[in-house]
């Protein structure tokens, strides 16, 4: 038999591996995918044509919606974007309470997207019990900032709520609880026959893809670049905080998970330094000048690095705010990860980068 | 003590070489933490090509593309930013669209990942990028215009279309500058 026939599988919008639309043109040859197309755009939402017509404390609003398990990034990174716009410098607390959200919303997100790889595997008593330990998170996130998802711990100038002493002893309680179950999850991931048959080797990204296509967050770690901005350009509190930047170098999705949930610890850590080292004080400064001005921030996000550009022309609404989720920079490297993989992997390979497209779509 | 992270400066003095015909073509700001940005208004969006190989060269990573609507430029003139980070510093090329030269040259070869964002900019905003190497619909369906979002009118001008003139402006003005393409 000479030649072998390839043919065009399409495979999505829905499900591919979140309950999110994303779809893929798949050219298989039999069971391998020997080239991926990717088209994006349902659910495009034109969140940056609103947020030119709304005033900045209405967008701090806004762009807390584009995603809701990195919700806190977007507000973060937003306020910060119009703090280095207007020239303004926030309180020290309100530094350290930005850190506290962050790292809690991080936790959450690292175990949901373990959790979902557990679901995809078919290892669902896994599943169940990896997003019933993310529960102690979710409860956390209630208690203290009243809601589960978008928290609303940011605002331009600070923080929009204080954590009372109270409080702070029961996020220290309930990270008692979370660190051995981490840790226990974490050996299953590492270790497990099963886990590790189905994810170790799969959806390989070689260190010089990575950087030629400038992935961000654990897929990049996961092939061995040390790229964080919490260390490369300090903000909030991280330069005054010990905390390591996590790397696997196995480049594969059994190396991004280990990177996600090794990361757990070092927040884990961040918010104990926080709650030990948080001075007292104002939690938000005053609004600084509205002038003509453009201004850039970033932050390292559960996925990777968010960007924001603001361009103000002395009114309170923006002339321009433009921003670039992590997960935008890291579909491509699917066509690098799938590339001769099995049909059967494709959702698994997905989910390793953590992906998100209401993010991307905005 | 806060430490000030400042630029590669040879990397800023050669990007400065490609901004110097221009008015405050260049210039940089800190933010509360120390960490420096550096913008540089080019001379020509033709000068964006030779700037990215300088970026490239140092090892650069191309963080964000931002393009913006006509409508909300002004007399300013519609500008596209593009912004790298190089250890912890970003750096930001802004080349401006006139009627002369309203196109903008692919990074795509330099950079793998401007691919997406310069899709963008041509399909929500009709901005002209040449030599860009993948021609497939990121967003939009095939059947759609590019730019189609460029000429979209809010929900909230065409429901005060009865009791303001911005409608019929938008609609007129639309108008004459099709004509004008013709």
């Amino acid at each position: 038999m000479s030649g072998t026939k390839t043919f065009s599988m399409p495979l999505g919008p829905v499900h591919v591996a979140l309950e999110e639309p994303v779809y893929f043109n798949l050219t298989v040859e039999g069971e391998i995918v020997r080239k991926t197309h990717l088209t994006s755009g349902h659910v495009h939402r034109g969140m940056e044509a609103l947020a030119m017509r709304r005033n900045i404390f209405q967008n701090a609003t806004l762009v807390e919606r584009v995603c809701s398990l990195c919700s806190n990034s977007h507000s973060f990174t937003y306020a910060m974007v119009v703090e280095n716009a207007l020239c303004m410098h926030i309180p020290e607390r309100a530094r350290y309470l930005r850190v506290i959200a962050e790292e809690t919303k991080r936790i959450a997100s690292h175990l949901f997207n373990t959790a979902i790889q557990a679901h995809i595997i078919g290892f669902h008593s896994l599943f169940m019990h990896v997003m019933e330990v993310r529960e102690l998170m979710q409860d956390m996130k209630e208690t203290v900032y009243g809601n589960r998802m978008n928290i609303a711990a940011n605002c331009v100038g600070g923080a929009k709520q204080d954590i009372n002493l109270k409080k702070q002893e029961y996020i220290l309680k309930q990270l008692e609880l979370i660190e051995p179950q981490i840790r226990e999850i974490q050996d299953i991931y590492a270790n497990d026959p099963m886990v590790h048959t189905r994810t170790y080797g799969l959806g390989l990204l070689p260190v010089d893809d990575a950087i030629a296509l400038g992935v961000v967050g654990p897929v990049a770690r996961g092939s061995g670049i040390t790229d964080d901005c919490r260390k490369d350009s300090p903000y909030a509190a991280y330069g005054d905080l010990d905390f390591n930047v996590i790397t696997e170098t196995g480049c594969c999705a059994w190396s991004r998970v280990q990177v996600r949930l090794r990361e757990c610890y070092e927040s884990l850590s961040l918010i104990r330094q926080c709650i030990d080292r948080m001075p007292e004080g104002d939690i938000r400064a005053p609004l600084g000048k509205l002038t003509v001005n453009s201004a850039v921030a970033r932050t390292e996000a559960p996925r990777g690095e968010v960007f924001y550009f603001i361009r103000t022309n002395g009114t309170d609404v923006p002339e321009r705010l433009k921003w670039r989720v992590p997960s935008y920079m890291n579909w491509e490297a699917l066509s690098v990860m799938m590339k001769d993989c099995n049909v059967a992997d494709v959702a698994l390979i997905t989910n390793s980068i953590d992906p998100c497209v209401s993010c991307t779509e905005r | 003590m806060q430490i000030q992270r400042t630029g590669d400066a040879a990397l800023v003095a050669e990007l400065g070489t490609f901004a110097t015909q221009q008015e405050n073509a260049t210039w940089q700001a800190d933010d509360m933490y120390g960490n420096m940005t550096y913008w540089f208004r080019l001379d020509t969006p033709a000068l964006l090509y030779p700037a990215a190989v300088a970026l490239k060269a140092k090892g650069a990573r191309l963080t964000m593309v931002s393009a913006c609507r006509r409508d909300t430029v002004g007399t300013s003139g519609r500008y596209i930013s593009y912004h790298f980070a190089l250890k912890g510093i970003v750096y930001t090329l802004r080349v401006t669209l006139t009627d002369t030269e309203d196109s903008t040259p692919s990074i795509t070869p330099i950079f793998a990942n401007a691919d997406w964002h310069e899709r963008e900019m041509i399909e929500l905003y009709g901005i002209h990028v040449t030599g860009q190497p993948n021609d497939n619909r990121l967003f939009l369906d095939e059947k759609l215009d590019a730019g189609l979002l460029e000429g979209a009118v809010p929900l909230s001008v065409m429901m005060n279309g009865a009791c303001t003139t911005d409608l019929w402006e938008r609609v007129l003005n639309g108008r004459e500058d099709g004509e004008e393409k013709k």
